[in-house]
This record gives structure tokens, C-alpha cells and sequence, in this order.
């Protein structure tokens, strides 16, 4: 190779915003097991992903989670309040402007909130818009039943229209938070919440070793299904399975507990939890949090402004 | 059952929260003082076991999936309230750092899936499971059951929380801010789904978990079941006796007071003979023809009306026919009994794996 081997450039390129987006081509149709495995991966992409953005610089990266996560909190306490549509989606569009302030793929974000709001907020909001379940004023009439006239109402409709752009909203604001916040970051924003401390600890250490029992579990699934001779349909064998591997992952967990255990008496662990030496606030994260908590109030009083 | 944001008004957050702070409080309280400073590991572990339980995800014919919470597997395995840090540690890093469930409503998913599932099915195991041995079939059925009804318990309460949003909160025109359906549509909803395919797949886990266990890692089950002996051979042989003499006890007590039942005036509704119909209230001109011929056709019973043919002593009458039904009764469960047992063991045991 003329001129030296160098690292590609499409290699060093780092993408910006990338998400974790689904295998291109042709999905076969994957049982149970095929799905939980894929869904394993998700979380482990999916916090690699967080890791990656939350490394990057950027408007609310730049933020002490302390700050971030109560001031994040106050947004969603607002976006609870708020009982006007187009308010909230004022609110949802503000998400949208600290998502591109901090960097992150706008298309993704946005892709990220509305794959999930159709498939479990749709198909449960639905049936609401329909008088039977909302009564109130018929503006689509479809029919009458037992001398009842049946349709989508109003107050259906409207009510629909909140929820979805509400649970879109807040979605948002809690993405935007994961997105831009290290683990390390969330368990000390939680420990000057006054979360206890052993519940902290726990937290950490679950979160650590979640990774740990993730890749025991997907060892078991290759295992079996490197050992399955044919596709065959046998009920029995799979809930047999399930309950073996449960079982088992649940001996792992102990056994790991009891070393990581021995590991912290050896390190000097008496019982007692201690954490690093915190960081002061800066005037910036003030500024965000008093920010956010203007925001609020600002928002909740103009949308009671507009009316209950 | 993760609830998202925005289903529930801040409200009803605040309330579930706040009904949340002290369960935590003492259940952090409670775990220090039963597993010592080794307690960090093993409800880390735990938590992120509860985790990955919540990941294992069963099709259901809609297109949506239903997934095992595993609270009442921990509960039975390492006690109610560990199963409390558990779950609710599991489902805090699922609200902050996957987006399954609401941040604000983190309090009442915790409520649902952390406190009432634990320790209904926890009760319901430890009653059902009594003083049988570690390694009994009834212990492990117990488990599974306490699985189905804690999971049932917690979708319960999260129908309750959704069905009081549409009373409690909506605007001036009857529109809905929050969930819009009310308690008649969300129970029964909710009920349907996890009496069937969520409440099997809690209940296949948790007793095939333990039933696992019993087999291949006791030690595991000794962690929460101190001072419970391994196998019914180890069990004092009366311990079955005294369940049954209640039993006895109680239909017997039945038996004695049925006369009671002739005290009770009228008749039971469509029990009455034709002769007792009030025609004129359904309309009627005559006893309809397949009424008149069936009724009384079947004549050669012993103690018709409970009573003898004479008509008189009725009280006696009574008391033997109840205890005469207890007896028929009683012997057609034996039989029954008998027979499976008898099947049973006719089939070889099959092996599977």
C-alpha cells in the first residue's frame, strides 16, 4: 500500500447524533427468544449511544446533572398542568431547540418520540375519541346505535389530541435528559435529591453489573440455540427453558453478589457508602435551573390564562 | 404496565410518590437489618436480575408483547421487602435511562409493581405454601400462584389510578386532561390482559423458577426460608391431621345448623314449583306445556324437598339430606382423586430438556 498504511477517514469519523436505527433488508419474522435477544442488544446500544452523546459538547451537557435533572423534573411537572394543546406543543418545540442546542440528531430525536407514540399511545388513546366513551358533542357523526347517535366528539378529540402531545412532550424532555447525562452524572443528581444512600449505592451497582448479567443471559440464548438441532415447535421445552435459565441466571447473580461482596470487604467496605468529593454548582447551571423553574410558572399561568 | 408520563395528572403523581417515600424509607430500614452490609450486592444483583426479567418479552395475538415483573420471585426469594428496593431500583433506571415508563409517574409504577405485587403474592404464597418443606410441589404451585394473583393486584391498582382520571380531572366541557377512560373500562381491560397471557407468564416464571431451584441450588431458597425444613420425610407426620379435622369440623357445624334454611321465607328465584308461578306477572295465561311436562319429571328421589315423604320431622329431614349429599359428595372427590392418581401413575415419567 503506497504512501503508509493510515486509518481510513470514514473510519474516524465519529457520526453526529447517530442512532441506534433497526437492521436494513428483509426482517424474518424471529420468535420469542430471537425478539428478546434483539431487544438485549437494544439496551446495550442504546446505552452505548447515551454514553457517546453524553460525552459530546453541547448546551445541556455542559450542565451539572444536580441541576439538570430538577430542572428537567419542573418541566414535567409544567407539561402535566398544561390543558391547551397548542401550549404544549410550544413546550414540544422548545424540546426541539435544546435538542439541536446540544447537539443531538434532530431527525433521530424526533424519530426516537414518535416510533413509540403510535404503537402504545395511539392504539390506547383510540378507542377515546368515539362518544361511547367520551360522550359530548358529535362533530363526526358515524352512525346511530339504539337511537343513540355515535361518533367522534369533541371533547374526545381534543382529549386525544392532549394526551398524545403530552405524553410526546414529556418523552421528550426525559430523552433529552438521558441523552445528555452520564450514569455517574444521574446517581449523584439523585444522592442531592435525597434519595437514600444505600439506594444510590444499589442503583450504581445494579446499572454496573446489569451489563455483566446481560451478556450471562445472551450466552444462555446462543447456547440453547446452538445446541436446537431442528426448528421443531415444542411448548414444553421452551417454558422449560425459560424457568432453567431464570434459575440459573438467578444462581449467577447470587454467586456474583457474593464475590462482589468479598471484593468491597477486601477494598475496606465497613457497611457505611461514601461517594466522591461533589463539585460545586456553577452560575450556569443556577441559571438553567432557575431557568426551568421561570419556565414553569411562566407556562402553567399563560395556559391558565387561556382559560381552564 | 409501565405507566408513561402524561397518562397520570401530577396529582395523582404526587400522591402515589409521596405514599412511596415512606415504604422505601423502611424497606431500606428493614434490609439493612436482616442481610447486613452484604446487602449492596445482593439487591444490586437483585435489581438488575428484576431488570432483565422485565426484558424477556411473551407475544401476545394483538402485535403488543406482555413481559413477567418477577417482584413476587424476588419477594419469595429474598423477601418482601428487598423486593421493594429491587423493583424499585429496576424500575428508576428504566424511567431515567430507557424511557419504559414516566419519570413522573415513577411513584405510582412503583406503588403498582414494587409494593402491592410483592406483598399480595408474597402473602398469598405464604399462605398458600403453610408449612410445607422446602422442596415440596405445593411450595413451589404456591410460589406461581402468589406470582398470578400479585401481578392481577398491581393491575388492579394501575386500572384504579387510571379509571379515577376522567372523574377527577377534566375540564369544564367534560372533556378528559388525563387517561379518559373511567373505572368500568379500564378494569376490565386491564383485567383481561393479566388474568390471561401477563398473569400465566408471572406464574409460569415464578413457579418454574423455584421449582428450578428446589432441584439444582437449594441453598439459593434457605436465603429467605430459614428454619424450614428440606423434605416431607423430615416434617412430623401429624402436621396434615389437624387441617383436615377442621375441615370435618366445619361441615359437620353446616350440617347441624341446615335446618336454618327453614326459616327463610319464599322461594328461591326459578327453584319454585309451577304451581308457585306468578303468571299474571310475566304475562302469562297458563304454565307454559314444556314447563308443565318436565316439571316433575324426575319423581324417584329419596328425600324430595329435603325432607321425608311423610312431610313431617322436618328439621331431621333437613340435617340428613345435608348429611347425606356431604357423604355422596365427599366419595365422588375421592373417586375422582383415585382415578387421576391411578392414571398417573400408569404414565411413565417423561423426560424433557
Amino acid at each position: 500500500m503506497a504512501g503508509g498504511a493510515t486509518t481510513p477517514a470514514w473510519l474516524l469519523e465519529s457520526e453526529a447524533g447517530a442512532f441506534p436505527i433497526g437492521c436494513s433488508g428483509r426482517r424474518r419474522r424471529g420468535n420469542a427468544l430471537e425478539k428478546t435477544l434483539d431487544g438485549l442488544a437494544k439496551i446495550v446500544r442504546q446505552a452505548i449511544t447515551s454514553e457517546e452523546t453524553a460525552a459530546r459538547p453541547g448546551l445541556l451537557q455542559s450542565l451539572d446533572a444536580r441541576a439538570k435533572l430538577p430542572g428537567v423534573v419542573a418541566l414535567l411537572v409544567a407539561v402535566g398542568l398544561v390543558r391547551h394543546i397548542p401550549v404544549l406543543a410550544g413546550l414540544y418545540l422548545f424540546t426541539l431547540g435544546l435538542a439541536a442546542a446540544s447537539r443531538i440528531g434532530l431527525w433521530g430525536f424526533v424519530k426516537r418520540v414518535w416510533l413509540f407514540i403510535p404503537v402504545f399511545t395511539g392504539v390506547i388513546v383510540a378507542p377515546a375519541m368515539f362518544s361511547f366513551v367520551t360522550p359530548g358533542e358529535v362533530v363526526l357523526p358515524l352512525g346511530h346505535w339504539f337511537g343513540h347517535e355515535v361518533g367522534l366528539t369533541r371533547q374526545g378529540l381534543t382529549s386525544a389530541g392532549l394526551i398524545v402531545c403530552r405524553v410526546a412532550t414529556s418523552i421528550s424532555l426525559v430523552v433529552l435528559l438521558t441523552l445528555t447525562t452520564s450514569w455517574p452524572g444521574l446517581l449523584s443528581a439523585l444522592r442531592a435529591l435525597f434519595v437514600p444512600r444505600l439506594l444510590v449505592l444499589v442503583l450504581g451497582m445494579a446499572y454496573r453489573y446489569l451489563f455483566v448479567l446481560l451478556d450471562s443471559i445472551s450466552e444462555m440464548v446462543v447456547a440453547r440455540r446452538a445446541r436446537t438441532i431442528a426448528a421443531g415447535r415444542n411448548r414444553h421445552g421452551a417454558r422449560a427453558a425459560a424457568s432453567f435459565s431464570g434459575g440459573a441466571l438467578f444462581g449467577k447473580a447470587h454467586a456474583l453478589s457474593e464475590e462482589i461482596h468479598q471484593a468491597m470487604l477486601a477494598r475496606g467496605f465497613r457497611g457505611e457508602a461514601r461517594t466522591l468529593e461533589r463539585v460545586r454548582l456553577r452560575a450556569v447551571d443556577g441559571t438553567w435551573l432557575l431557568a426551568c423553574l421561570v419556565l414553569a410558572v411562566l407556562v402553567v399561568g399563560g395556559d391558565r390564562a387561556l382559560g381552564l | 404496565m409501565h405507566i408513561p408520563d402524561g397518562y397520570l395528572s401530577p396529582a395523582t403523581c404526587a400522591v402515589t410518590g409521596a405514599a412511596m417515600v415512606p415504604v422505601i424509607g423502611t424497606a431500606c430500614a428493614r434490609v439493612k437489618r436482616v442481610v447486613k452490609d452484604r446487602h449492596a450486592p445482593l439487591l444490586a444483583l437483585g435489581a438488575a436480575y428484576s431488570f432483565l426479567v422485565m426484558m424477556f418479552n411473551i407475544p401476545i395475538p394483538d402485535g403488543t408483547t406482555a413481559h413477567a415483573v418477577g417482584a413476587v420471585l424476588i419477594a419469595v426469594l429474598l423477601g418482601p421487602w428487598a423486593a421493594v428496593v429491587c423493583v424499585s431500583v429496576a424500575l428508576v433506571i428504566q424511567a431515567l435511562f430507557f424511557g419504559d415508563g414516566g419519570v413522573l409517574a415513577l411513584g405510582a409504577n412503583a406503588l403498582n409493581m414494587a409494593f402491592v405485587m410483592p406483598f399480595v403474592g408474597y402473602g398469598v404464597y405464604r399462605l398458600a405454601a403453610r408449612n410445607t418443606s422446602l422442596t415440596s410441589r405445593r411450595r413451589a404451585l404456591a410460589a406461581g400462584v402468589g406470582g398470578y394473583v400479585g401481578l392481577n393486584a398491581a393491575a388492579l391498582c394501575a386500572a384504579i389510578e387510571f379509571g379515577l382520571q376522567p372523574t377527577l380531572f377534566h375540564s369544564a366541557n367534560g372533556t378528559p386532561l388525563y387517561a379518559p377512560f373511567h373505572l368500568a373500562q379500564t378494569i376490565p381491560t386491564m383485567a383481561l390482559a393479566h388474568l390471561t397471557i401477563a398473569g400465566a407468564a408471572e406464574l409460569i416464571l415464578t413457579l418454574g423458577v423455584v421449582a428450578y431451584l428446589q432441584r439444582a441450588n437449594l441453598p439459593l431458597l434457605r436465603i429467605n426460608h430459614p428454619g424450614v425444613v428440606d423434605t416431607d420425610e423430615e416434617l412430623a407426620p401429624t402436621r396434615g391431621l389437624p387441617a383436615l379435622r377442621w375441615a370435618l369440623i366445619g361441615i359437620a357445624t353446616m350440617i347441624v345448623l341446615s335446618p336454618l334454611g327453614l326459616l327463610a321465607p319464599g322461594t328461591a328465584y326459578g327453584e319454585g314449583a309451577s304451581a308457585d308461578l306468578n303468571l299474571h306477572k310475566y304475562g302469562l295465561s297458563a304454565i307454559p306445556s314444556g314447563l308443565q311436562h318436565y316439571n316433575g319429571f324426575w319423581k324417584h328421589t329419596l328425600l324430595a324437598d329435603y325432607g321425608f315423604a311423610s312431610g313431617r320431622h322436618s328439621s331431621l329431614g333437613y340435617v340428613l339430606s345435608a348429611a347425606l349429599g356431604a357423604l355422596v359428595v365427599g366419595a365422588a372427590i375421592l373417586l375422582f382423586v383415585a382415578v387421576g392418581r391411578a392414571v398417573a401413575r400408569r404414565r411413565p415419567d417423561v423426560q424433557t430438556g
